[in-house]
């Protein structure tokens, strides 16, 4: 706090030089200027700057380091250490469990969190952009994007992928004890109604606001987007009065442990990781893994590049090396998820890898699969969410 | 040199780490979260925030939270007791850097790593589990993990160290002069303990029960890890607050009245003891009449003498 303050020089245009000195106090500017840096300032102080402040990525030398911040157990520790030993960067891993809290943590580093590469679902990369989370990416150095289906290119969050690339898709379901319950379960209510009888108290649902009221809107018909007053208000009173009581844990990842050391009986659970959790117990045949009707969700998570990234040509070069067929099937091997590459299920088949019913999906199957929208309702339903956990502590 | 210059690094610390930090904290939780991607605005301040924390979904929270910190508090004081007494006391002098050796050990393993060995050994299907019901003492798989229970055993585990330390210092500093001084005069052991060696070790006990008691009802990684649903605890409320809800204001607003319930209930917590030890500490004092202060003058007249004289 000692140094002889230097003056700070901005060349700017006279209209805009007005707004910059009353705009910018010097707290700001520290912030900002950490953020984009200085060429990235002028860019976004003037008219149509755009929100991408950070150094383009033009193919140069490979920074030494790289880091991810992505859901839990979601890449292939092999992968990531073939491409420190054939590329150099050492990778730095940090993981969330739902969008919000990665959000969270870019908007309050406002362009200084240190991520390069993050991993939102595609519906909250709208809000990102124009909250400017995100930075464009250089397609030119993502040559590997021609191994992708089309199919899972250009979705409507982000049409022509300028910011992100399908990382992988799945959906919701759940996975209970057979010796626990002993009926079939195949839907929602079924989930919701174990829930409240055979499984109370060893029950878990996902640490996440969307899959928690989504729940109840799939099981009742209710388009899980609604923006509703009286909607959200029934999913509040039945989730934080009724269900509630019997949750034993909120948990995203039960396939890292909860199945596999056999916790709850009843489990909302994303596909591959309810995959992963029944390879890995030592008893898989106690599993029973439902994808529950009448409704569920899809999502699509995505490679993006956080805007302020510090080493852009690594998180590039990760990008298009996770993109060769060979370090998809890896991948999908692994976290047992769809990646959205070409030929990838017939590869998969000719692997001979284990469950592949819980990775792909029948075409009557993605019929009555919903993708979710961040909306009016997201607060409503992260305050749901906030008064579930609460009440479920009791 | 001024003298409090030698103070001034810690205040400056106390200043830029604790009060501004605080400070701030408490500014936002006058404020309300503005958006979806906002965190927090001050342009309106009001004690909604507060009266949002105080409803009857988040409250249950703060009782749970402060069940598990009595509770948590009292039982590493009831363990940590003897075992310091035994450490300060009883245990062979040459052995004692040795014990303490191994109450700190566990500290130098990372606190979440030791939380999540807990996780394991409660697991239904882990070892323990597997033992109990092997030998025949529970029918069923053991059903403690993720409820409060699990949460009180993973912060008496976690927290038990912070006791025994303050508590083996207060033993260690009573020395045995006083206590074979009370034996001389026909105090049995209890009464020893309980007349002597307890009462000079107060500040010990008083240090172990903050040191256990503040960060317990803080704890946040132990109610994680052990607690799922059930062992919720105001520290993940306040994280989720910050961290996924992005409700600053809210989260705030729960932080501080943490604080509040943290230091009205340590205020309660001192009535209490003194309340129940006042008939004690009456019997306990020796009015000292004229005659015992005229013979102690005579005493302090007599020493002056001697010193005089050798």
């Amino acid at each position: 706090m000692t140094n002889t303050r230097k003056p700070v020089r901005i060349l700017a245009s006279e209209s805009a030089a007005k707004v910059i000195r009353s705009e910018l106090s010097r707290r700001r500017f520290l912030s900002f200027a950490a953020a984009a840096g200085a060429t990235g300032l002028l860019a976004a102080c003037t008219p149509g700057g755009g929100t991408s402040g950070a150094p383009q990525p033009t193919g140069g030398a490979l920074e030494d380091q790289l880091s991810i911040y992505t859901w839990g157990d979601y890449d292939n520790p092999d992968v990531l250490a073939a491409f420190t030993d054939e590329l150099g960067p050492t990778i730095t891993l940090d993981s969330f469990g739902s969008n919000e809290e990665l959000i969270s943590k870019l908007v309050a580093a406002k362009g200084t969190s240190g991520y390069d590469i993050v991993v939102p679902t595609g519906v909250f990369i709208p809000q990102m952009i124009e909250n400017g989370l995100l930075q464009e990416l250089n397609l030119d150095l993502i040559p590997n994007l021609e191994f992708m289906d089309p199919a899972f290119l250009g979705r409507a969050w982000d049409p022509d992928n300028a910011y992100s690339i399908c990382k992988a898709w799945g959906t919701t379901g759940f996975v209970y004890d057979k010796n626990v319950i002993t009926r079939e379960l195949a839907t929602w209510n079924d989930f919701l109604d174990a829930a409240q009888n055979e499984a109370s108290g060893q029950t878990s649902v996902l640490d996440d606001p969307g899959d928690l009221t989504g729940m109840y809107f799939w099981a009742n018909g209710i388009d899980w987007n609604t923006t509703d007053e009286a909607d959200l208000a029934a999913a509040e009173d039945f989730l934080v009065n009724t269900l509630a009581p019997n949750i034993a844990a909120f948990d995203s990842y039960p396939g890292g442990a909860a199945i596999p050391q056999g916790t709850h009986a009843l489990m909302q659970v994303w596909n591959g990781d309810a995959r992963i959790g029944i390879l890995e117990s030592p008893d898989p045949d106690r599993w029973q893994w439902v994808f529950p009707g009448p409704e569920t969700e899809i999502w699509m998570d995505n490679w993006a590049l956080a805007t302020g990234a510090p080493n852009p040509e690594a998180a590039h070069a990760f990008i298009n090396y996770v993109l060769t067929p060979e370090n998809q099937l890896l991948q999908l091997d692994y976290i047992g998820y769809h990646t959205g590459a070409t030929g990838i299920e017939e590869a998969a088949v000719a692997a001979e890898l284990p469950m592949l019913d819980l990775v792909f999906f029948t075409p009557e199957q993605i019929e009555t699969m919903r993708e979710g929208e961040v909306n009016d309702a997201q607060q409503a339903r992260v305050d749901i969410w906030n008064k579930t956990k609460a009440a479920a502590g009791a | 040199m001024p003298r409090f210059a030698l103070a001034v690094p810690a205040w400056a610390w106390l200043a830029i780490f604790f009060v501004a930090p605080v400070a701030m904290v408490v500014w936002f939780s006058f404020g309300y979260k503005p958006g979806i991607f906002g965190t927090h605005a001050n342009d309106v301040l009001s004690f909604d925030r507060y009266l949002e924390a105080l409803s009857p979904t988040f409250f249950a929270t703060f009782l749970n939270t402060l069940w598990i910190g009595l509770a948590g508090t009292a039982l590493c004081l009831v363990i940590g007791l003897p075992v310091a007494y035994w450490m300060a006391v009883k245990a062979p002098p040459s052995r004692r850097g040795l014990l303490i050796a191994l109450v700190m050990v566990p500290f130098w393993t990372n606190f979440l790593v030791r939380t999540i060995g807990w996780q394991v050994i409660l697991a239904p299907e882990g070892w323990l589990s597997t033992l109990l019901q092997g030998v025949g003492l529970t029918d069923g798989p053991l059903d403690i993990l993720y409820t409060r229970t699990a949460v009180l055993i993973g912060v008496v585990y976690n927290y038990l160290p912070l006791m025994i330390l303050p508590l083996y210092v207060a033993f260690d500093r009573v020395g045995n002069p006083l206590r074979e001084a009370s034996k001389d005069l026909g105090a049995g052991k209890w009464r020893t303990f309980a007349r002597v060696t307890l009462p000079l070790a107060r500040p010990g006990v008083i240090a172990g029960v903050l040191l256990v008691f503040i960060p317990l009802m803080g704890d946040y990684i132990t109610a994680t890890v052990l607690g799922g649903a059930r062992g919720n605890m105001v520290g993940q409320l306040v994280a989720s607050q910050f961290q996924t809800a992005q409700n600053w204001a809210l989260g705030s607003a729960m932080a501080v009245l943490l604080i509040l319930v943290i230091m009205v209930t340590v205020a309660l917590g001192a009535l209490v003891v003194w309340l129940v030890t006042l008939p004690f500490r009456s019997r306990n004092r020796l009015v000292l009449g004229d005659a015992a202060v005229a013979a102690s003058d005579a005493a302090v007249d007599d020493r002056e003498l001697q010193e005089v004289g050798s």
